[in-house]
């Protein structure tokens, strides 16, 4: 007696649903999306605590320690949170007027302190008194996510 | 003679919808920040303050040394000593100040070091460090000058 070969079942995978899953996504990413206004690369301390989220609008305060042509070098960094940050020449004096200028209409405006891990304490304590006499009273401290290899 | 009209159907070409969904699943997949915009919050006093009154007897001093060495009250201290050393004092006296002082030759990961323990506190010993102080180099100066000697030896 023969045996009748079963019919070939066509493979192929199944796409309606692929639309939905895709702007799933895309909404996803955009309710989540921050863009940052500073990307300036900065070698951020490490720590198991990190309760605050930076709010959107936050002003930026930055010294980092970039490589110039005299070797590497400390640059100080303002953004008022809607703009880039902008390098500021004359450190923290230059930072003072940044700061003066957003405290003089909102005094809790909150400002990002993103500083090199490796920076001189005194220079933090320069910008922390700056920030002080321009009326800043919210600060976060930005840092890194500390995990057990690190 | 009647002229046979051709009816076009109405419809919007969707053939290129997928293209530009995933290009901008890619475009907010590549730009998406997550991990690095979190910090730890510090509140600066106002410049305009009155000093206020306290039992600065009653204060840990908290000072942090060049390569990461913490005294705690004038006593050299690792990083998981400080919290069950502070851990009496603050069943006792909830709103016990902490001063955290850091020398100026010290790194700033030094002292954030410092400060992500003491934040550590609830989880670790189920009591909050309220009252934590980071004074400015001009502000220990003016204590100096108000009580004639320097709480951080």
């Amino acid at each position: 007696m023969k045996i009748h070969k079963s019919k070939d079942i066509s493979a192929f995978i199944p796409t309606a649903s692929m639309a939905d899953i895709a702007f799933l996504l895309i909404i996803f990413f955009m309710v989540t999306t921050v863009f940052q206004v500073d990307k300036t690369s900065v070698n951020l301390p490490a720590t198991w605590e990190r309760p605050t989220e930076i709010p959107r609008g936050a002003a930026f305060v930055v010294l980092a320690k970039l490589a110039g042509a005299g070797g590497e070098e400390l640059v100080y960094k303002f953004s008022a949170g809607e703009d880039t940050s902008q390098i500021i020449p004359t450190g923290t004096e230059g930072l003072y007027f940044e700061v003066l200028n957003i405290t003089s209409t909102n005094p809790l405006h909150p400002f990002v302190i993103k500083i090199d891990k490796t920076v001189e304490y005194k220079l933090v304590d320069e910008v922390l008194d700056s920030l002080r006499r321009a009326g800043a009273q919210d600060l976060i401290l930005m840092t890194e996510q500390r995990t057990v290899s690190s | 003679m009647k002229i046979g009209k051709k009816k076009d159907s109405v419809e919007i070409p969707t053939a290129s919808m997928a293209d530009i969904a995933f290009l901008l699943i890619i475009f907010f997949m590549v730009t998406t920040v997550f991990s690095a915009t979190k910090g730890l919050d510090f509140k600066l006093p106002k410049d305009e303050d009155e000093p206020l009154e306290t039992e600065t007897i009653e204060a840990v001093y908290i000072k942090v040394m060049p390569g990461g060495g913490v005294l705690v009250d004038q006593q050299p201290m690792n990083l998981d000593q400080i919290l069950p050393y502070l851990q009496p004092k603050l069943e006792r006296w909830p709103d016990k100040p902490v001063i955290l002082y850091t020398v100026p030759e010290a790194q700033y990961g030094d002292m954030i070091a410092v400060y992500d323990v003491l934040k550590q506190a609830p989880k670790q010993i189920g009591l909050d460090v309220k009252g934590i102080a980071i004074p400015t180099y001009k502000e220990i100066e003016q204590y100096k000058q108000i009580f004639g000697y320097d709480p951080f030896g």
